[in-house]
Parts: structure tokens; sequence; C-alpha cells
């Protein structure tokens, strides 16, 4: 209240919003300021998301068990892979591109699928979208901890190259985030982006070494051009952390990864930034 | 002393039309804002310890007014400023989720506000007496009478005590003893220079509590004084049926 004793707060112009290039740092401090309610809110996704379960947050973990036995009696069992350890890469691509394509997902539709908070009560938009990404990662994280039980039975080593299955995780998570928030505010108005990027997450579980590894694309010559596909780098990095060696591609694409990463965000929050606050008309 | 809490300049706000990809495209990112007239150069000025009623019929554009002021949709041309912490209770719920309980959903809503979660916990039995919910703050929303939604609501959002205080629609929703209690809560938010800008079509109890009334037609304000002129100039533009 405006009280005698208390100081008085300014007028403030509401509504207004960003149209700087750079409306990446406008983000950053939003979502710094309130990172109580982004916390909260994560928890809200993460206990919607197992709403009704009696094994709840387990099935983070139950799930990509059960992925890894199907996997390993598909590949290793039935096609008689020779390499073991075939099924668990493909495990670990399938959750390194799970955290990508719920998090694109989650992101573009973040805005029409909130429409009733957001008629309701104002507070920075961008929550929305990053409430998607953090309780993507954090389930992936969840998920990615039945590598320990497979690393002790496979024998691979526990060491710092393990890093890199965190760093693939926040950059599929981020690469998602940067790239969904481009085309969020135009979902509203229009839910064609919604089938669009339910299909391009389709296409890109085959086009990305999901299913396969970027040796065996290199084995069939065309190697380099995967690795122009942004998420070959944290697809590649979650492996080579499990196997417990250093990134086996070369510095320069990793660059090129990131590079994409911020790329995407930097043009993504301009992008939402200009246009959250007229699509919301739309809502 | 005197303060101007909500202050609307020449306020225009246009609805685009909902139409094919191409135009919503060009809709978003254009510069030309093109549909129809939600609200048109809107001037207002609502000081502290005013409680401010908003009549007219519907569609006129009273509760896209309080989401200008609310700061959901963006102004296309003049400005609004409101000084201070805004709450909107719009409806049943104030964007509550029906999957938590009623406590978990003030906590929300108090984060939402700035407000830390030891701070809301310390409203709570305030929150409970007010509302009368009584067992069922921890039950969640969807188990919830839409008297117990509005009940709930009016109490989180008068708790925390914002400056600016607006209200859409809620005060009719409830029993006579809510309806009694909501007043006596709106008016001793005013004592404490709180600014209430409420919207109802309950003239009887906008009367009761409002200090100023605006009437809005076709999303422009035509008539704003005392309640009974304004109140007068409604049946003057739609007089009751014989």
């Amino acid at each position: 209240m405006v009280g005698e004793s208390e100081a008085v707060p300014p007028l403030r112009t509401v509504g207004s919003q960003s149209k700087s290039l750079f409306s990446i740092f406008h983000q950053i401090r939003q979502l710094n300021t309130n990172r109580d309610l982004l916390g909260q809110l994560t928890k809200r996704e993460i206990a919607a998301r197992y709403r009704q379960s009696a094994l709840g947050l387990s099935w983070s973990i139950i799930e990509p068990i059960l992925l890894a036995m199907t996997y390993y009696f598909l590949f290793s069992m039935l096609r008689g892979n020779t390499d073991q350890m075939y099924a668990v890469w493909i495990l670990l691509g399938v959750l390194i591109w799970g955290c990508f394509a719920k998090t694109l997902m989650g992101v573009v539709v973040s805005l029409s699928a909130n429409s009733t908070t957001i008629q309701a009560v104002y507070f920075p938009r961008v929550i929305h979208p990053c409430v998607k990404m953090l309780s993507n990662i954090r389930i992936t994280v969840l998920s990615c901890s039945v590598i320990v039980p497979i690393m002790i039975i496979g024998d691979l080593p526990f060491t710092i190259h393990l890093i890199w299955v965190f760093v693939a995780i926040i950059m599929a998570g981020l690469l998602g985030f940067g790239f969904g928030l481009i085309f969020a505010p135009l979902n509203c108005s229009n839910r064609d982006m919604e089938h669009l990027f339910r299909f391009v997450t389709r296409a890109g579980f085959f086009l990305s070494p999901v299913m396969w590894t970027i040796d065996m694309a290199l084995e069939k010559g065309w190697g380099e051009l995967t690795l122009f596909n942004p998420m070959a780098v944290p697809l590649t990095l979650v492996r080579d952390g499990v196997s417990g060696t250093a990134p086996s591609i070369e510095l320069a694409w990793i660059g090129y990864s990131f590079a994409f990463l911020l790329v995407s965000w930097i043009i993504g929050a301009y992008v939402f930034e200009r246009n959250q606050a007229e699509a919301v008309k739309y809502l | 002393m005197t303060l101007t809490t909500v202050e609307l300049d020449n306020v225009d706000l246009k609805f685009p039309r909902s139409s094919g990809l191409l135009s919503s495209i060009k809709s978003i990112f254009g510069k030309k804002k093109e549909g129809f007239t939600a609200l048109q150069n809107i001037n207002l000025k609502v000081n502290s310890g005013e409680v401010i009623g908003v009549i007219g019929r519907n569609g006129s554009g009273k509760s896209t007014l309080l989401r200008v002021i609310a700061g959901i949709y963006p102004t296309d041309e003049g400005t609004c400023k409101v000084r201070g912490e805004i709450s909107l209770l719009s409806g049943l719920g104030t964007g509550f989720s029906r999957h938590l309980s009623g406590r978990e959903n003030a906590i929300l809503y108090g984060s939402i506000l700035g407000h830390s979660i030891q701070t809301m916990e310390d409203y709570m039995p305030e929150i409970i007496d007010f509302s009368e919910l009584g067992e069922f703050i921890d039950q969640p929303l969807r188990t919830y009478s839409a008297g117990m939604k509005a009940r709930l609501g009016l109490a989180v959002a008068s708790a925390i005590k914002p400056e600016v205080l607006l209200v859409d629609e809620v005060l009719g929703v409830g029993d006579p003893n809510f309806r009694e209690k909501s007043m006596d809560r709106i008016l001793s938010m005013v004592d404490d220079a709180g600014t209430v800008v409420i919207v109802s079509h309950s003239f009887a109890l906008m009367k009761k509590i409002c200090s100023r009334m605006v009437l809005i037609d076709k999303g422009k304000i035509i008539e704003e004084g005392d309640c009974d002129s304004v109140i007068s100039a409604y049946y003057d533009l739609y007089p009751k049926k014989a």
C-alpha cells in the first residue's frame, strides 16, 4: 500500500515491450529477477506431467530402463549387433533428442497453452517457455541417471568426461528454447506452427544421429554434412562422456554448434520480446 | 497527499481479426496494426484511495480496459502508467491452476506478484479465514464451487494488499453474506490508500462502494462522474424495457 511512511513507487508505463536487438539480456534479467517464480512454476510443470500417476516422477527413470532393455533386445539379440554398447548409444541419443524435441514443442506452444494465465495476470512471458526448458532439462538429467548402473555393468570408466553428459543436456535444452522462441508468438495466431514442428521433431529424429552415430555416417562418406545439424554435437558429446573419452568431434564443430545455439537464442529473444504482447491479443 | 496511481493517456487498442497464416504474420510482425477497435482515445486518471466503477454493456471494452491497466494488453496508441503493484481479479480464479490446492495456488499467485513463499504462508490464516475454506484450502481447485473460487481469489488478491486492485465481475458471485464481506474488504483496502477499479453489472453494489464511475460504450468513455449521473447516462443510452 502507498503509506505515508513508505517510499512512494514511481509511475511506470505498463505493457511496454523490449525492441532491442539484444533482448536476450533483457530476458536474462527478467528470468533472474523472477527466479523464485521460475522455480515454483517448473516444479508445478513437472508435477502436472506425472499427475494422477502412482509412480510419479519415477517414470522418468523407469521409462529409459525399459527403453534400454527394448533396444538391447532389438539391436543386440535380434539383429546381432556386435557392439554390445550399441543399445546404450541409442538410448542416450533418444534421451538427448527427447530433451530437445520436447523443449522445442513446449516452447512453440508455451504462450497458446497458457492463455488462461496470460489473460488473468501479468508477469514476464518469457517465463512460460523457460519453464518448459527447465522442466525438460531436469527430467532428462534424472533419466540419464540410468547410465550409472549401465556403466557399472558395461565396465565403463567414471571419468571427468562425464561432464559432457550435462553439457549435452543443457545444449539440447537451450537449442530447443532459442529456436522455439522465434515461433512461439506466431503460434498464438496460427496453430500451423504446432503441426509443422511436430513434423520437424519427428523428421529430425531420423535425420540426426539418434538411431545412428557420426562414426557410422563418416564410414558412408557423408559424416561432415551431418555435423551442420547443431544437434549432432550434443548427441555425440553425450556418448563420448559415457565412454569416458574426450570429445570425438573437432573443436571447430563444437564451436559451430555453440554459435548456432547463441545466435538462435539472440534471434529468438528479439522476435519473442518484440511480438509477444501483440500475439497475446490472439489468445 | 493525493497521488495518481493509474493514468491512461489517449489509449487506443485494436484486436486483430482471425485470419490466414500470411495475414497473421503481417499482423504480428508488421508495424501497421489492423483489426477492430476495442478501446479508443481513453483518458482516465485514478487517484490513491479511490474506488472507480466501470460500467457498460457486454463487449463495450470494460474488461479490456482492466487488462490494459494490468499490463496484459499493450496499447497501440497512447500510454498507460501505474504506480505500484497491480492485482487483477478476473472471473473466477486469477489464473489459478485447477490441479493445485487452494494453498498452493495462493502461494503461486503471491510469487507471481513477487512475494516469497514465507510471506504467503504468513498471510495464509487471513486467507483461510476470509475465504471460509477451512480444510478445503488443501483440496485441488477443481473440487471447488464457483463461489469458493471467487472467495479464494478475493482473499488472496486483497491479502497481499496491492496498490491497485482490479476487480472484474467477481462481486456478483457468491451468497449475500460473501458480497457484504467483499464490499467491506474493498472499503478497508481503500482506507489504507489503495486504489480499486471495479467492473460489474451490479449497479446497486457499485453505488455503495464507488466514489466515481465511468461509462464505456463501443470502446470510448462517454460519461465520467458521480455514480448517479453515470448510471442515469447508462439508462439514457439503454433505456429500461417496460
